[in-house]
């Protein structure tokens, strides 16, 4: 079995893996981050504050040398530069300049100034003075405005959250956050980080951690930090918290960060007692090398492949507004020859196959990589079904003959989605039945909605095959399903395996690939 | 990705419908995330509902908003304006907002597309700034010049012969022009064919299709009145307060004018035609259009259909009982890979007015844009065309392999696939020398 990770090395060498779309677009408006950079090391880097008459020429030299800095976000900018935690007597001292001249500061800059008290309070508490301040801006924003925008609301949470006895208050903005848009993911992490800070608040913690995860915002590292601290000064509770963490991140197939596992691995140090922690890495088939077992089987109950396949096979007849490029006679037609030639072992999705390699291929090559697929079943032994498209009747005959002699062939017309077909062939057959594209069907995730996606997502990832290459001698590699889980669970002799990633990523796509490093751990009840 | 709102709003409603509460206002703004928790958190012993049986499309938004609810609604979207324009981010000040704006901007359905529309705006507030200042500077030049011209006339005691002093040239202005075309059009609407632009579109299209639509009618209306024998033009079922009407009175802001050579009609073409003569052309219907008619009014839909893939202008041809026509673009055009078969407004009126002119359907769909039309085709036919031309000018003993080069050069210049390459370079041994020419006995090149 290759490593896929090396080989996607080696057939494609060089550098960082290339910038998304999304990076591409909305470049940052306000000059790139080393202008800003070299203004901070210029002016703020060493100092605790600066004159009137200072503070009035770098507003001057702001809004002159750069062209989307005017005077009504020139404050803004100012105290977004000064956000460090050392920065924060700079960024009062800017305030207060700006207090004693002219009309003060505006809304977004004292919701900028909270931003800078949360990050100072991450590194040493907030005086009373500092706390009163915070409270003083909370109080006049929110005189000012019935309902606060969302951003506003997110600069007043963190604010809140920086004080010790006023932190309730951020409760009922979150909700007010609700109205213009859904709330972000800083917003929710300050809040569940403060709650399971406190004693007594852990249920409302787990409350907004189930919210956050279900509004699809990953939780960031430090929620999942604070808890682990609290469970070392706590170990009555430890052990059951720590089960409820686990559950928790199975559930939502949550993968963590390297310092969240970190954290894990102290924390079986300071409980020895309670739990047993260590670094693993996982052999072929799925075995942990720590503790020997075997991981569980990705497979999906009876109960949930019935679903499944009911939603499908309901989708194909009644045929939705979303795959409407079909006409009733070709399903029809489909289905009896499914029903004639049915069950496969596998089921291959012809077009995606043969354009793995490059679109701009000739036809013969397209279908001697089609033919070098169905061999590669016929060598094992296996039924396969293969969908096209009419006009694959034109490629080289030699290669579509023997495509149908060694297996079904069912050529649809001019169809633009072929998905359909495939699943509802592939579940048809029942459950031991593969299928065999790169597609890596987000849109049929997505619009399965919560329930299915996860058992949709495990009955792809045990089912799909899909071609990594073809080497120049003509051989295939093919990437065969991983038949074991990926995230977080249990093994069948007890010990929790957590898989982890290097760093925290705000938008995790679905990957199928196995994760590199694993924690194997036992709770001892 | 999903880019309609149906499908989404369609999921939701189904996984919404076990959901029995009666929905706030809120709720119906929250993102699919959101609907989905509320949908997600009712607890699985329920009976499972299959996200894709749904029976018909839901447009209703769940109850009405009232009148105060949309007013707390515009003020807190103004303060998320004001702050993020306060921020720097790319957000117009809160002075440019205009009611129509806001009204755009209540209707989006998530926070990411009231970004995306901000950013818009404040590009067009960029613009609009940088154009200002460029007039300020450019103003600046002008009262200088002004002044120069101005002291050289009074010093100069001879008469000045120029474009702006004394010439035999008149100078025709823009006003001149208009007033000469709009001529045109009345008396178009006196004797010339009628054509008919069904508006009666604008529930199917969203805002930016309407705004599309609005362009093309505008440009349907400049394009008629240029030609020599324009057409004269109605717009049919034209509700004014609709976006895409509103979108043409930006464009056109005397449009309702009774002096101005538009017909607007909020009536449908039935009620001012007679019907045995109406024919809509549709392109989803089976029969060609032949020949041009000039006893037939015609009828365009005035639809963008880029999101709608639905035969709405066949379906309404079919229930008002009209004949139906599509233009024969399969028999006379070789369609490529490209954007598919839809025409804009304009191209329409443009291939209906050549068609009038000349009855010829190839001059006609000149106005088809070539990069949707195979280029091979053409070019084969044309190769073929010169080499019979080569062997009759050689029989005649005729040099016109200049003739065929200036040909060929223009050619280039519209083709966009790269013309097969010539065996023999024909330019060899041909070029014009000025000095060598009638100049002695004529040196045979081995290579011809």
């Amino acid at each position: 079995m290759y490593n896929i990770r090396l080989l996607r090395q080696l057939r494609w060498p060089g550098g960082p893996h290339r910038l998304m779309a999304s990076q591409h677009k909305r470049p940052h408006l306000l000059g790139s981050s080393d202008q800003l950079e070299q203004l901070k090391s210029n002016y703020f880097e060493r100092r605790q504050e600066l004159s009137g008459d200072e503070w009035h020429s770098v507003r001057h030299s702001l809004i002159e040398g750069y062209k989307h800095i005017n005077g009504h976000n020139v404050d803004a900018v100012i105290l977004g530069v000064c956000s460090g935690p050392q920065q924060l007597s700079l960024a009062k001292n800017y305030v207060d300049y700006l207090r004693s001249t002219g009309a003060g500061p505006n809304a977004a800059t004292l919701g900028r100034l909270l931003r800078v008290y949360n990050a100072a309070y991450h590194t040493r508490p907030l005086s009373e003075a500092e706390q009163r301040d915070i409270l003083q801006i909370c109080d006049s924003l929110q005189a000012a405005h019935e309902t606060l925008d969302a951003t506003s609301c997110e600069q007043l949470i963190h604010g809140l959250v920086a004080t010790t006895d006023h932190w309730q208050r951020a409760l009922p903005l979150l909700e007010m956050m609700k109205v213009t848009s859904t709330p972000s993911v800083s917003a929710y992490s300050a809040l569940t980080e403060k709650a399971f800070g406190q004693s007594d608040q852990t249920e409302l913690a787990w409350r907004l951690l189930e919210e956050m995860v279900l509004a699809r915002k990953q939780p960031k590292c430090e929620v999942y930090l604070v808890l682990l601290n609290r469970l070392a000064q706590e170990p009555a509770t430890a052990s059951v918290q720590l089960e409820r963490l686990l559950q928790f991140l199975e559930r939502h197939s949550i993968l963590v960060s390297q310092k969240v596992a970190e954290r894990l691995l102290q924390l079986g140090e300071q409980l020895p007692q309670q739990l047993r922690v260590t670094g693993s890495r996982l052999g072929p088939l799925g075995k942990c090398l720590e503790c020997r077992q075997h991981l569980q089987p990705v497979a999906i109950s009876e109960e949930q492949f019935r679903q499944l396949s009911e939603c499908f096979l309901e989708k194909v007849l009644i045929r939705g507004d979303v795959f409407q490029k079909s006409t009733p006679e070709e399903v029809l037609r489909f289905k009896q020859y499914v029903e004639k030639t049915a069950p496969y072992d596998c089921v291959i999705d012809g077009l995606n196959v043969a354009y793995s390699t490059g679109a701009k291929k000739a036809p013969q090559q397209l279908a001697k990589l089609l033919a070098t697929v169905v061999r590669h079943f016929k060598e094992r032994n296996k039924r396969v079904l293969v969908l096209g498209r009419e006009h694959m009747r034109k490629w080289s005959k030699s290669a579509m003959h023997y495509v149908q002699n060694n297996a079904s062939l069912f050529l649809t017309n001019n169809l633009s989605h072929d998905d359909p077909f495939l699943l509802y062939a592939t579940l048809r057959s029942g459950q031991e039945t593969d299928f065999f594209s790169r597609d890596l069907m987000r849109t049929h995730a997505f619009l399965l909605g919560a329930e299915l996606k996860p058992i949709f997502r495990r009955w792809q990832q045990e089912h799909q095959f899909s071609l990594v290459t073809q080497t120049q001698t003509g051989r295939i590699i093919v990437k065969e399903p991983i038949r074991h889980r990926l995230c977080v669970h249990k093994a069948k002799a007890g010990a929790w395996h957590v898989p982890y990633c290097e760093a925290y990523t705000p938008n995790p796509t679905d990957s199928f690939e196995v994760p590199e490093h694993w924690l194997c751990l036992s709770l001892k009840t | 990705m999903l880019k309609t709102l149906r499908p989404w709003r369609l999921a939701s409603h189904i996984l919404k419908g076990c959901a029995a509460p009666a929905r706030r206002v809120s709720d119906s703004f929250k993102t699919f995330g959101g609907e989905i928790a509320l949908a997600g958190s009712e607890g699985t012993p329920k009976k499972f509902a299959n996200p894709f049986a749904q029976s018909s499309p839901a447009m209703s938004d769940g109850p009405a908003e009232t009148e105060e609810d949309r007013e707390k609604r515009r003020k807190v979207l103004q303060l998320e304006a004001d702050i993020a324009h306060q921020e720097g981010r790319r957000v117009p000040t809160l002075d440019f907002f205009q009611d129509h704006h806001w009204d755009h901007v209540l209707s989006l359905p998530s926070k990411s597309a009231r970004i995306k529309y901000y950013a818009f705006l404040w590009q067009i507030n960029m613009k609009k700034e940088a154009d200002q200042r460029k007039k300020a500077e450019r103003a600046e030049d002008t009262e200088r010049r002004i002044a120069e011209l101005r002291k050289e006339r009074e010093e100069n005691t001879h008469i000045i012969y120029g474009l702006a002093h004394t010439s035999m040239f008149l100078r025709i202005y823009d006003t001149t022009i208009n007033h000469w075309q709009n001529n045109r059009l009345t008396r178009a609407m006196q004797f010339a064919p009628k054509m008919v632009l069904d508006c009666s579109y604008d529930t199917h299209m969203n805002n930016r299709e309407a705004s599309y639509a609005a362009k093309q009618l505008m440009l349907c209306f400049a394009e008629n009145r240029l030609n020599d024998e324009p057409f004269d033009l109605h717009y049919c079922n034209a509700q004014m307060e609709g976006r895409c009407m509103q979108s043409l009175k930006r464009y056109i802001p005397t449009m309702l004018n009774p002096e101005f050579p538009m017909n607007v009609h909020k009536q449908c073409f039935t009620e001012l035609f007679d019907k045995q003569s109406l024919v809509y052309l549709t392109p989803h219907c089976r029969e060609d259009l032949v020949t041009y008619n000039p006893d037939d009014i015609y009828i365009v839909g005035a639809m963008v259909d880029t999101m709608n893939n639905e035969p709405l202008s066949l379906a309404k041809a079919k229930r008002l009982g009209l004949r139906m026509a599509r233009l024969p673009l399969d028999r006379f055009l070789q369609w490529g890979s490209g954007s598919g078969k839809s025409l804009t407004l304009n191209q329409m009126i443009n291939i209906m007015l050549d068609l009038k002119k000349t009855g010829n359907w190839d001059s006609a769909l000149k106005h088809v844009p070539r990069r949707k039309v195979v280029d091979m085709d053409s070019q084969r036919r044309t190769e073929d065309g010169r080499k019979a031309l080569g062997t009759r000018a050689r029989k005649l003993n005729v040099r016109i392999d200049h003739l065929l080069d200036f040909e060929e050069e223009r050619r280039h210049a519209t083709a966009f696939a790269a013309p097969p390459q010539a065996l023999r370079q024909r330019k060899e041994g041909m070029e014009f020398q000025l000095d060598t020419w009638s100049a002695g006995k004529k040196k045979k090149k081995r290579e011809n």
